[in-house]
Order: structure tokens, then C-alpha cells, then sequence
């Protein structure tokens, strides 16, 4: 344990500096923005009604905040945790320690997943009281919440050991991201089903009240059933299958050049 | 010329089995066999010659293409906890910088499983005398202090095993001169240090057992000047200083256990195949000439004449 949690630590103190958390905080902040200039500049238009800034909302989650904020976020943490041990040649310091692989691998992904939620958790917090706010109905921050929690931890899964085996992890990742999950994922109802973003919300509209559900387009989960248990069950196995696989490559692979 | 049983240590901790490691089409390292115990053994070879490679293998950092390394009998990849007995320092920077010294080297000896991973760090900075800057973070450390630094997170848990690659590589005289002291002691005290080098002096320094490698083959193995003397195929070269050189040398002409002579700012350099029977030539013509000597050493008894012979004989 005192592995796991030093290799946590360190992680996150190597990978989140205070240009990047800043910047990475804008971005996962940007449809709250959205959405509150929406509401502010609406102020007062009778045409603009509560189910408008529903409308709005739900629009604003999953087209921008769900869909590109958290997987961009995400991306650009979770390649670097083990991708700059690799870059920066520090691999040989971690792995040359009587630490089993599984708990490098464990470690590395949730070092991730705490570090992007700190990032994705504050924008999905901001989101929601706004619309809190604007629609006087706060059910809707703890879905989101769970939601964002749910698709980064899947997004950790994935990202973490793309970072470490690819040296143009955000590039293939934002490729992953745009064209396969937002483009072949949108049309192709199967493919949305193993997509990170369309699990996390799942976890979000099992917890939130139906209007959400409602108000969903079909692009948005595809195959999925809304479930909070599922989807946080998805994560977890794409959790296990990614610490796998990087114990095997820690093991089977040359760690430098 | 490969001298084959000095390359293997008579109680060997590790073990280098017929190892070869190509990548792609370049072979870095071909069917070295040898071993290291006790001590402390230099392993030596110009740049590119495959010592990292080598020391990445022996560590377990990159799998052999061929062969296999043992550490106390077992390859290092398939048992983690061997990790506890060995301590590395890479040759390249391998930091994390935003850490300071002191969190540096206690994460180290968390990794490694360590108690009281603060007060053996706060131990280790001060073996490699880093104390004043462990609250510094390292990546604004010079080359030497990091090298100090890397030296420290290797020692921290007090591995049996130390394998140090190019670790003076940016140290100043005196520091270099703490670290090779420090390398001696902990062979003395019965670790395996095996420090691989390019600077033949500063291994020439630490130890007189060496390994070298050239192009990725074993050529040379065992003590400094045995390995010199196994080389009874070439001349050695040898310097000899004394008040009448001109005369020395002149009498030295024509002599069997003389190859050639010539003097170069008052030194006398000769060219010999029989070096016992050069000094017994040299002290009778010394004495009948009535000339002084002050010197007389071979020239290439170093590390650099020996490598380069080595790169110049393959």
C-alpha cells in the first residue's frame, strides 16, 4: 500500500503543474461557461422558458461537456502518467523496485483518474449549479457528478496504457475520441456501447430524474442502458483489463531503449 | 584475444550466460559471457561498445534477444523482490524533477519498501553529501549533483548489488574523487559494484579488475596489467628517463631485447617484446654508462592503450 500510494503521489505531483492544471481547468470549465452565458444573456427573455434552459443544459452536457471535455482532459493526463516516466527516462527508477507490476499499473491508472477528476469533477460541479440555479432543481449534480467520475475512470483505462505504448497517444487518442467514439460511435449503436463517455452517461441518467432520459438524443447512448451500477461495473472491468495489460507489458517488454 | 576465466567471478551474485541484444538489425551487445561478485569491477568500453545495454540487461531493464542473465540465480524480470538487492544509476537522467532531493530519494526507499523511508533518505544525501540542497528541487540541480542524487536513490536501501552506469559522468575532481572512494568502501564491505566507464582513468582509479567490451563482444577480462601482459603479441612501449638519454639510447640500439629506441624531449622510448629482459639490459648499460635513472615504466600500461588496442586488433 505504501507503494501504491507513494507512486499516486508523485504521479500526480509530476503530471498535474500549475500551467497545465490551469489550462485543463479551463477547458473542462468551458461548457459551464456556455452555459452560463446562455443563461445570463437570456435573462428576462420570456421566450427563452425553463424547458429551453433544460434543453440547453442536457445539450451543453453531453455535446460539449461529456463528449470532448472530459475525454480531452482525460487523454492529456492519463498518456502522460506513464508516458513521461518513459520520456523523461525515469522508467528504470520505478520499475527496477521490489513493487509488483499490478500495483504499478494500478497505481499509475487511479493516480490518473483522481488527478483528471480534480479537473472534470470541477467542471461537472460548475455545470450543474448553474443549471441548478437557472432551473431551481439541484437533482442534477449528483448524476453529472457520477457520470463524470464514471467516464473518466474509463477514459483512465484506456488512455493510460495508449500514453505508455504510443509515442502520439493524443494524437491517436483524440482520434479515438473524434472520429471512433463521436463519429462511428454516433451511427453505429453497437459501437457506442464500448464508448467511455456514453458509460459515464449512463451512470448519469440512471441517477438523474427521467426528464434527462427524456430529453436525450439517440446518438447519445446508443446501445446503453442508463444504470448507475452497470456503467460504474464497465469501468471497473475496463479498470482491471487495462492494469493487465500494462503488468504484462511491464513484464514482457524492453522498458528503455 | 579474450582472457576466458578471469571474465567470471569466483562467487558470482551475477551472471551474464551467452547474452546477445539486437534491435532491428543492430546487434549491441553479441554472446557475453561473464559474471561479477564481490568487489568492485569496471566494465569498460568506448562509447557505443553496448556496456549500457549490458547494465540494462543485468538489471532486467531490457530482455536479452539471446542468453540470460541471472542475479543470485534467478532473472531478475520474473522475481521483483531480487529488486531489493540491487541499487542502479542510469546513465541518463532518469529524475523527477519537480521532487526535491530529499523527496527524491525517500520516494526510493518507499519503493523499496523501506519503514522509515525519511531518515534514510535524509542518510543516503548525506553519504553523497547532498545535504544542502535535499530541500531543492532537483531538476535545478548541476550535472554532478544530480548524478549524487541518482547515487543516493541507488544506495538508499542498501542493495548488495550496485550497478552504476557512467556515474562520475559530470562530477567535479573533488566529487569525483568522494564517489570513487564511497564505490571502494561499499566493495570492501562485500557489495558487487560494477561501475561501467569510458574514461579509462577514472577506472583505473577505482579498480583493477575490468571487463571490457568493444562492439558489443567481450574483449578483454581481468586484472588491469594482466590483461596488458596476455597481449604478448604486441610490443610493449616503454619510457625511461635519465640525466644522459642520448647516450642510454644509443647503447640500447642493436640490443635482442630491444625492438627500436628514440628520444623525444629527453626521454628515451623503447619498443620491446621482452620487458623483464629490457630492464636487465637497461640497468647493466645504466650502470656502465654511469648515467642515473629516475624512470622506466611502460608507456601503455593504461586503460587507453589497452582499449586502444582492443579497437584497433577487431
Amino acid at each position: 500500500m505504501t507503494a501504491f500510494i507513494a507512486i499516486g503521489r508523485v504521479t500526480i505531483k509530476q503530471t498535474l503543474r500549475l500551467r497545465r492544471a490551469i489550462g485543463l481547468l479551463l477547458l473542462a470549465g468551458a461548457p459551464a461557461f456556455m452555459y452560463l452565458m446562455a443563461v445570463l444573456s437570456t435573462r428576462g427573455n420570456l421566450e427563452f422558458s425553463d424547458e429551453n434552459a433544460f434543453e440547453a443544459f442536457v445539450g451543453i452536457t453531453i455535446g460539449t461537456f461529456m463528449n470532448i471535455a472530459v475525454p480531452v482532459v482525460t487523454l492529456i493526463i492519463a498518456t502522460s502518467v506513464l508516458g513521461d516516466e518513459r520520456r523523461d527516462n525515469t522508467m528504470s527508477f520505478l520499475v527496477l523496485r521490489p513493487v509488483s507490476r499490478y500495483t504499478i499499473a494500478a497505481a499509475k491508472i487511479f493516480a490518473a483518474f483522481v488527478e483528471t477528476f480534480a479537473v472534470t469533477g470541477i467542471g461537472a460541479l460548475a455545470l450543474s449549479l448553474i443549471a441548478a440555479f437557472r432551473l431551481d432543481d439541484f437533482r442534477y449534480i449528483a448524476p453529472l457528478l457520477a457520470g463524470t467520475a464514471v467516464a473518466t475512470a474509463a477514459y483512465a483505462a484506456v488512455f493510460v496504457p495508449l500514453g505508455y505504448l504510443l509515442k502520439r497517444a493524443t494524437l491517436i487518442g483524440l482520434s479515438y475520441v473524434f472520429i471512433w467514439e463521436n463519429g462511428i460511435g454516433a451511427a453505429v449503436p453497437a459501437v457506442a456501447g464500448i464508448s467511455p463517455w456514453r458509460i459515464g452517461l449512463s451512470a448519469t441518467t440512471g441517477l438523474a430524474p427521467e426528464r434527462f432520459v427524456d430529453e436525450l438524443p439517440t446518438f447519445a447512448t446508443g446501445s446503453i442502458t442508463p444504470g448507475a451500477g452497470g456503467a460504474a461495473l464497465k469501468a471497473l472491468v475496463l479498470f482491471a483489463i487495462s492494469v493487465g495489460f500494462i503488468s504484462v507489458f511491464l513484464r514482457n517488454r524492453d522498458l528503455a531503449n | 584475444m579474450t582472457v576466458a576465466s578471469p571474465a567470471f567471478a569466483a562467487n558470482p551474485s551475477v551472471e551474464v550466460d551467452d547474452v546477445s541484444k539486437w534491435f532491428g538489425q543492430k546487434v549491441a551487445v553479441s554472446g557475453v559471457s561473464c559474471s561479477f561478485g564481490p568487489g568492485l569491477t569496471g566494465l569498460l568500453g568506448p562509447n557505443g561498445a553496448g556496456k549500457t545495454t549490458l547494465l540494462r540487461m543485468l538489471t532486467g531493464l531490457i530482455l536479452p534477444s539471446q542468453g540470460a542473465v541471472l542475479i543470485k540465480g534467478q532473472p531478475p524480470r520474473t522475481n521483483v523482490a531480487r529488486y531489493r538487492e540491487i541499487g542502479f544509476v542510469p546513465e541518463e537522467s532518469a529524475l523527477y524533477t519537480n521532487l526535491t532531493g530529499q523527496e527524491y530519494v525517500a520516494y526510493a526507499a518507499r519503493l523499496s519498501g523501506i519503514s522509515n523511508p525519511d531518515q534514510v533518505a535524509r542518510r543516503a544525501i548525506d553519504i553523497v553529501e547532498l545535504g544542502d540542497a535535499s530541500d531543492r528541487a532537483v531538476g535545478g540541480y548541476s550535472k554532478g549533483m544530480r548524478q549524487r542524487a541518482k547515487v543516493a536513490a541507488a544506495l538508499v536501501h542498501d542493495p548488495e548489488i550496485l550497478v552504476l552506469d557512467e556515474p562520475l559522468n559530470g562530477t567535479d575532481p573533488v566529487q569525483r574523487a568522494h564517489l570513487i572512494t564511497l564505490f571502494q568502501e561499499l566493495a570492501s564491505r562485500g557489495n558487487t559494484v560494477i561501475v561501467s566507464s569510458h574514461v579509462l582513468q577514472e577506472v583505473e582509479r577505482m579498480t583493477d579488475r575490468v571487463i571490457a567490451i568493444v562492439d558489443g563482444k567481450l574483449a578483454a577480462a581481468g586484472d588491469i596489467s594482466a590483461i596488458r601482459r596476455a597481449m604478448s603479441d604486441i610490443p610493449y612501449r616503454v619510457a625511461v628517463d635519465c640525466d644522459r638519454p642520448r647516450q642510454l639510447g644509443a647503447a640500447l640500439l642493436g640490443n635482442d631485447a630491444v625492438n627500436s629506441v628514440s628520444v623525444e624531449d629527453g626521454r628515451i622510448h623503447v619498443e620491446t617484446s621482452d620487458l623483464a629482459g629490457l630492464g636487465k639490459v637497461i640497468a647493466g648499460l645504466s650502470r656502465d654508462l654511469d648515467t642515473r635513472l629516475s624512470r622506466f615504466s611502460p608507456e601503455d600500461e593504461s586503460l587507453e592503450s589497452v582499449f586502444r588496442y582492443l579497437v584497433g586488433r577487431r
